[in-house]
């Protein structure tokens, strides 16, 4: 069989089909490209978000613990004040009630206890020591009893027995 | 019967040689694609991406503001702990029985120093019982001994009973002292 024309390779898929597959093709990869590059940006936000969130608990543990060492250092300088505040008082209190002897009258031991005091002394008379330690005694204290004892040269030994009553 | 025709045949429509139908197809085609991997793809990602976006600039702030929170605390702990070194050291300290006698020597002759009892203070304190006898001249070198206290290195109290008893030329002083300093165990 004779043809006119010569035969032209005929391709399977048209040039005008091939740019359209071409071009789909390049289309949909960017798109997936773009939409992975969003998904692994949101994996590195999150991973950073987790690291955040687990500094922060760690500081919020060291914050905690910080408040609690201040609570512990307010506690000792309260307990150290306390104790230096309770001596002054302790220094006061004694200082006053020794202040408190009249000249005439001579202590031989005194002794103070938390609601007691107990005075060993002399006196060279009974009004003495009634109207000059007796009065300042029985204001400070709710229970306050004397016992005298004469010397051989007339003069008085005593002891005086003082009570507060506990605050209720 | 005569079976209906139902055979279906795309028209070829040319101009210039472009197939017109062809094209249009490929572009629908397109179209919808793009359109369908918006909708199930990008946009879905889109949204997860903005989510994490501003959790992580929230998070990030919330970090922030806790960082500057516990700089400003521990500052604080530390301007703290300074101004209190002095009470803290001498929690800290044990009782020397010969360091105390050198420092009461300038007040008292310090006879005897006797341990009675410890017992915890207050869950984090320590306090041991001391019964203290020595010779004093006069009252004032006691009221002179308390006040030094407040600068002695450890953290006593002077306590009931107190006895002064006249003996010849001094006063024979006994007193309880109570020396508080931090329970081991909350000390580690």
């Amino acid at each position: 069989m004779y043809s006119f024309t010569t035969p032209k390779p005929k391709p399977l898929i048209k040039e005008d089909t091939k740019l359209w597959l071409i071009f789909i093709i390049i289309s949909v990869v960017l798109y997936i490209s773009f939409a992975l590059f969003l998904e692994i940006k949101t994996v590195i936000y999150n991973k950073d978000t987790e690291s955040f969130n687990r500094e922060i608990v760690k500081l919020k543990q060291q914050i905690t613990q910080i408040d609690l060492q201040k609570q512990f250092i307010y506690k000792q300088k309260t307990l150290y004040e306390d104790i230096m505040v309770k001596n002054s008082l302790m220094k006061d209190s004694i200082k006053n009630l020794l202040d408190l002897i009249p000249d005439p009258i001579t202590l031989n031991s005194i002794s103070f206890d938390k609601n007691k005091l107990i005075i060993y002394g002399i006196t060279p008379t009974q009004d003495i020591y009634n109207m000059l330690m007796l009065p300042p005694l029985e204001s400070i204290f709710t229970q306050t009893k004397t016992y005298f004892y004469q010397m051989s040269n007339g003069w008085y030994k005593f002891k005086s027995v003082n009570y507060l009553k506990e605050k209720q | 019967m005569k079976k209906p025709n139902i055979s279906f045949k795309i028209p070829k429509i040319k101009i210039y040689g472009i197939d017109v139908i062809k094209n249009f197809l490929f572009f629908a085609l397109f179209i919808i694609l793009t359109l369908l991997v918006i909708a199930f793809i990008i946009s879905p990602a889109i949204r997860s991406f903005k989510k994490s976006k501003k959790q992580y600039y929230q998070t990030k702030y919330t970090l922030e503001i806790t960082t500057n929170q516990y700089k400003e605390k521990l500052t604080e702990l530390k301007k703290l702990q300074n101004s209190n070194r002095k009470i803290i050291n001498a929690l800290k300290r044990d009782f020397d029985k010969n360091n105390f006698r050198l420092f009461a020597s300038k007040y008292m002759n310090v006879t005897s120093i006797k341990e009675i009892n410890s017992t915890v203070y207050k869950k984090d304190f320590l306090k041991t019982t001391y019964i203290m006898t020595s010779k004093i001249k006069s009252p004032k070198n006691f009221y002179d001994f308390i006040d030094a206290l407040k600068n002695y290195k450890s953290v006593l109290r002077v306590y009931f009973p107190i006895d002064f008893v006249k003996n010849k030329e001094n006063i024979d002083l006994t007193l309880k002292l109570e020396h508080y300093k931090l329970n081991p165990k909350k000390a580690k």
